[in-house]
C-alpha cells in the first residue's frame, strides 16, 4: 500500500433541501493508493450519498473531494476517467447480452476496438460469465447480474474502484465469490472504496474502516485501532423466547451497573458490558423481571459491532 | 460523436428487442389500418359535410346540362354544397388550384346532343322537346315524319361524353361528395331518358300501324337507346348513359381511405413509441443506468442527445417499415423525397413531446400515463380516428399543438400528389413546434440534472 492519498475528502456536507437535515455532515477521510477502505454504517447512514459525491454524481453542499489530484467539482470529467463504480442497483440493460452490456459501458468509458474486445474477454473470464456472454442479462440470476455489475466497474482499469454494497440481496455462494474476488483485487494493489452495512465484510476485507451514522463519520481507523475503542468490554447476545419485549429490555438494561449500552433487533438483544461475570446475572434477572425468557446467551469478543454499539448505543442492523 | 452513436444504437437495439414495443410500433398500426380499410374500403367514399364551395361550368346548350346543374341547386343537397355558376373556365380552374373551392364541374357544350342524340335531333326537326311528351300525346303527321327522320339521322356517339370534376387536393372529402352529387344527377338523367324512350316507343307502335316498315322502326328504336355506345362511366359512377365521369386535380391524386389511415395510424403509433421512448429516460434513472452513465467520462449533453437520437432513429425506422408494408397493400404516401423528409422531421417533432413528458414527469409510471393520454387525445383531435377535415374548424386549428396534426396535414398533401416544395411551409410550422417543445423540455431537464 502506498501512503499517497488517492482520495481526499475534506469537511464534506450534503443536504438535499435547505431545510433538510444533513445527509452527510462534516465527513473527512483519505484513501491511500492500494488501500481497501470501507465505509461501514446502517442503511440511510450516508454511505451512498458520500460515494455519490466522490464519484461526481452529486454536488456537495460544502467541503471538497479530490481524486487522483482532481477536484471533483471543478474537473468532474477528470475524476470520472480514473474511477470505476459498481452501484448498489444492478445498473445493466436486461435486453442486452452480457457481452453487449460490457461493450456499451466500455464505449462509454472511451474504450473501443481491440482494446475493448480484450477487456471484455478478460472481464467475462474473470467473472466466470464467458459461457453466458451472448445471453440476455434479463435471464441471469441475481448473483450473475451482480458479478456483471462489478465487471462493468472494472472496465478501463480504474485507479479507484468504488463498490457500493456489492453483496446486497444475493445468495451466500455469490457473496463468497464476490468477497474473494475483492480480496484478489486488493492483493493486486487496486484501490477500493467499499461500502457495506455488514460488519463481517468490513472486518474481513478492510485495511481501514470509517464508521458512519446519521451522516457523521463517528470512527475511523484500522480494525486494530477501532476495537480498543470499546476497551475490555464484551458483548452479550441474548436470544429471547418471545418475539416482542426485546426493546423494553434493551431500554431497561443501561440502568444496571456494568451495562454500557444495549440494543434490540429481531428477538435479539445485544448488550455491551464491562464484565460478563459481573453483569450476566443482573441482565438475566432484568429479563425475567419483564416476563421474558432467555433462550441462549452468546458472549462475544470485542468486534466492529461492539464498536458501533458502543459509539451509537444501537446495533448496526437498527 | 462515437459515444453519441453508440448511445443511439443501444436505444434502437433495446427498442427492437422489446416484443411489447414492437407490437405497439408496428403490428398494431398495421392491424388497425387493415381494419379501417375493411370498414371503409381501400378507395373513395363520402362523408357528411356542409357548405362545400363548388363551381359549375355548364357549356351545354341543351336541357340535360341545365338539368345536371339544377341538381346542385336542389333542396336535397342545399345544405351540402354552395354552388356557383361560372363561365370562365381558366379562372375557375385557377380558383380550384388556389384551394378556394372544392371542385369545378365542367359540362361540355355537346353534352345533351351526345347523351340523347335522338331527342336533340327530333327537337331540331319538329320543335318538340321529346322529354316533355305525355304518354298519351297525339303526334301530328309532320311530327311523326320529323321523328322518323330524327330516328334515321341520330347516331350514337363513338366516344362517351366527358363530365369532368376538377378537384382541389386539399378538399379531399368534399371532392368525393361533389362527385357523388354528379353521379346522382346522371342517374336522374338516365331515368328521365329511359322514360322518354318508353313513351316514344309507344308512339312508334302507333307509327307502325301507320305503315312504317319493321326494319325502319327497329333501327330507330336501337338508335334511341342512350347507352348504345356501351360505355360505362369511369371513376366509380355506374351509369348507363354514354357519359364518362372523371375526377381530375392539379396533382392527379384523389383521396383514399387506405392511404389516409395508413399514415394517420402510423403517426398515432409513432407518438406512442416516442413517448414510451422518452419514458425510458426516467426508467433508466430509476434502475440506475442513467446515474452510471452520468459518472462515466461522457458529457451529460452527449448522453441526452444520444438518448434522444436513439428514440428518433427508432421512430424513423418504425415509420419506414410502416411506409413499406402499407405500400405493399396499396397505400400511397406521396413523393418519396417529401415523405422521407416529413418522416424525419415528424419523428423529431414527436420526440419533443416525449422529451417534454420525461423532462417534467416524476416517475416512469407518471410519464407513461401522461404519454398515453397525450397520444390518445392528440390522435382524436388531429384526425387519427376520424377524418381530419370532418372535424370542426376550431378543432383542426387547435390540434396543431400536436405533432399528429402536422403529420397528417403534411402527409395528406403528399398523398394528394403535392410536390415536396408545397409542404415546406407546413414543415416550417412543425419545426417551430419542435423548437418550442424541446425548449420547454430543456428547462425541465436542467431542473432534473441540476
Amino acid at each position: 500500500m502506498n501512503t499517497a492519498a488517492l482520495v481526499e475528502v475534506q469537511n464534506l456536507y450534503k443536504r438535499y433541501a435547505p431545510d433538510a437535515p444533513y445527509a452527510v455532515d462534516d465527513v473527512s477521510f483519505e484513501i491511500h493508493t492500494g488501500e481497501l477502505f470501507s465505509l461501514l454504517g446502517p442503511n440511510g447512514a450516508g454511505k451512498t450519498t458520500t460515494i455519490s459525491m466522490i464519484s461526481t454524481l452529486l454536488k456537495p453542499t460544502g467541503g471538497a473531494v479530490r481524486v487522483d489530484g482532481h477536484d471533483a467539482q471543478r474537473d468532474p470529467m477528470a475524476v470520472r476517467r480514473v474511477i470505476g463504480v459498481a452501484p448498489q442497483e444492478l445498473a445493466l440493460y436486461d435486453d442486452l447480452s452480457a457481452h453487449e452490456n460490457l461493450r456499451f459501458w466500455g464505449e462509454m468509458r472511451g474504450l473501443h476496438g481491440a482494446e475493448l474486445a480484450q477487456e471484455i474477454a478478460e472481464k467475462l473470464a474473470l467473472m466466470e460469465l464467458t459461457d453466458r456472454a451472448k445471453d440476455r442479462v434479463g435471464t441471469f440470476s441475481g448473483g450473475m447480474k451482480r458479478r456483471l455489475n462489478l465487471a462493468v466497474a472494472l472496465l478501463g482499469h480504474p485507479k479507484l474502484l468504488i463498490l457500493d454494497e456489492p453483496t446486497v440481496a444475493i445468495d451466500p455462494q455469490s457473496r463468497r465469490y464476490i468477497l474473494d474476488w475483492v480480496k484478489k483485487l486488493r492483493a493486486q494493489g487496486v484501490t477500493i472504496l467499499y461500502t457495506t452495512h455488514y460488519m463481517e465484510e468490513a472486518q474481513e476485507l478492510s485495511d481501514r474502516i470509517g464508521i458512519i451514522d446519521h451522516g457523521k463519520l463517528i470512527a475511523l481507523g484500522t480494525l486494530d485501532e477501532l476495537i480498543p475503542l470499546v476497551g475490555q468490554h464484551e458483548t452479550l447476545r441474548l436470544q429471547l423466547l418471545q418475539e416482542h419485549g426485546g426493546a423494553e429490555l434493551a431500554a431497561a438494561l443501561p440502568a444496571l451497573d456494568g451495562v454500557i449500552a444495549a440494543s434490540a433487533t429481531d428477538g435479539e438483544v445485544l448488550v455491551n458490558v464491562t464484565s460478563t461475570e459481573a453483569t450476566l446475572a443482573a441482565v438475566i434477572g432484568a429479563a425475567t423481571g419483564l416476563g421474558l425468557s432467555v433462550r441462549t446467551i452468546e458472549i462475544r469478543e470485542p468486534n466492529l459491532e461492539a464498536v458501533f454499539l458502543y459509539l451509537t448505543g444501537r446495533a448496526l442492523r437498527d | 460523436m462515437r459515444k453519441l452513436v453508440v448511445l443511439a444504437f443501444k436505444e434502437v437495439l433495446v427498442a427492437f428487442r422489446d416484443v411489447g414495443a414492437l407490437l405497439t410500433m408496428l403490428a398494431t398500426p398495421l392491424a388497425l389500418t387493415l381494419v379501417m380499410m375493411a370498414a371503409f374500403g381501400s378507395g373513395s367514399n363520402s362523408n357528411p359535410i356542409s357548405d362545400i364551395p363548388v363551381l359549375l361550368l355548364n357549356q351545354d346548350a341543351g336541357t340535360f346540362g341545365q338539368a345536371l346543374t339544377d341538381i346542385f341547386f336542389s333542396a336535397s343537397v342545399g345544405d351540402l354544397v354552395t354552388p356557383t355558376l361560372v363561365e370562365d373556365e381558366a379562372a375557375a380552374r385557377a380558383r380550384v388550384n388556389a384551394d378556394e373551392v372544392a371542385a369545378l364541374v365542367v359540362i361540355p357544350e355537346d353534352f345533351s346532343a351526345r347523351v340523347f342524340p335522338f331527342g336533340v335531333r327530333a327537337q331540331t326537326l319538329t320543335g318538340v322537346d321529346v322529354t316533355t311528351l305525355a304518354p298519351d300525346a297525339t303526334l301530328t303527321p309532320e311530327q311523326q315524319a320529323g321523328f322518323a327522320q330524327a330516328f334515321m339521322e341520330s347516331q350514337s356517339p363513338s366516344e362517351p361524353v366527358v363530365v369532368e370534376i376538377y378537384a382541389s387536393p386539399d378538399w379531399r372529402i368534399s371532392a368525393l361528395i361533389v362527385k357523388a352529387i354528379v353521379s346522382q344527377g346522371l342517374e336522374r338523367l338516365n331515368i328521365q331518358i329511359a322514360g322518354t324512350t318508353t313513351i316514344v316507343t309507344r308512339l312508334m307502335a302507333g307509327m307502325l300501324q301507320a305503315g312504317q316498315s319493321d326494319a325502319d322502326v327497329a333501327a330507330a328504336m336501337r338508335a334511341m337507346q342512350p347507352g348504345a355506345a356501351g360505355q360505362e362511366a369511369a371513376g366509380g359512377a355506374d351509369v348507363e348513359l354514354p357519359i364518362k365521369l372523371i375526377t381530375t386535380s392539379a396533382t392527379g391524386r384523389g383521396f383514399s381511405w387506405l392511404g389516409y389511415y395508413a399514415t394517420s395510424m402510423a403517426v398515432l403509433f409513432l407518438m406512442f413509441a416516442v413517448t414510451a421512448g422518452g419514458r425510458t429516460l426516467l426508467a433508466e434513472r430509476q434502475r440506475g443506468t442513467l446515474p452510471r452513465l452520468l459518472i462515466s467520462p461522457t458529457p451529460a449533453l452527449t448522453i441526452l442527445l444520444g438518448k434522444m437520437g436513439g428514440i428518433v432513429l427508432t421512430g424513423v425506422l418504425q415509420m419506414l417499415i410502416l411506409w413499406g408494408t402499407t405500400a405493399l397493400i396499396g397505400a400511397y404516401w406521396g413523393h418519396p423525397g417529401g415523405v422521407l423528409l416529413t418522416i424525419v422531421l415528424l419523428v423529431i417533432c414527436a420526440s419533443s413531446v416525449g422529451a417534454l413528458i420525461s423532462a417534467w414527469a416524476r416517475t416512469p409510471g407518471q410519464a407513461s400515463a401522461i404519454g398515453s393520454a397525450v397520444t390518445l387525445i392528440g390522435g382524436a383531435l388531429s384526425g387519427s380516428f376520424f377524418v381530419r377535415w370532418n372535424l370542426p374548424q376550431w378543432v383542426q386549428v387547435f390540434s396543431l399543438v400536436t405533432p399528429n396534426a402536422w403529420g397528417i396535414e403534411i402527409l395528406s398533401r403528399l398523398q394528394a400528389g403535392r410536390a415536396p416544395s408545397a409542404i415546406l411551409p407546413w414543415l416550417g410550422g412543425m419545426i417551430l413546434l419542435t423548437i418550442l417543445y424541446y425548449g420547454v423540455a430543456l428547462v425541465g431537464f436542467r431542473r432534473q440534472f441540476k
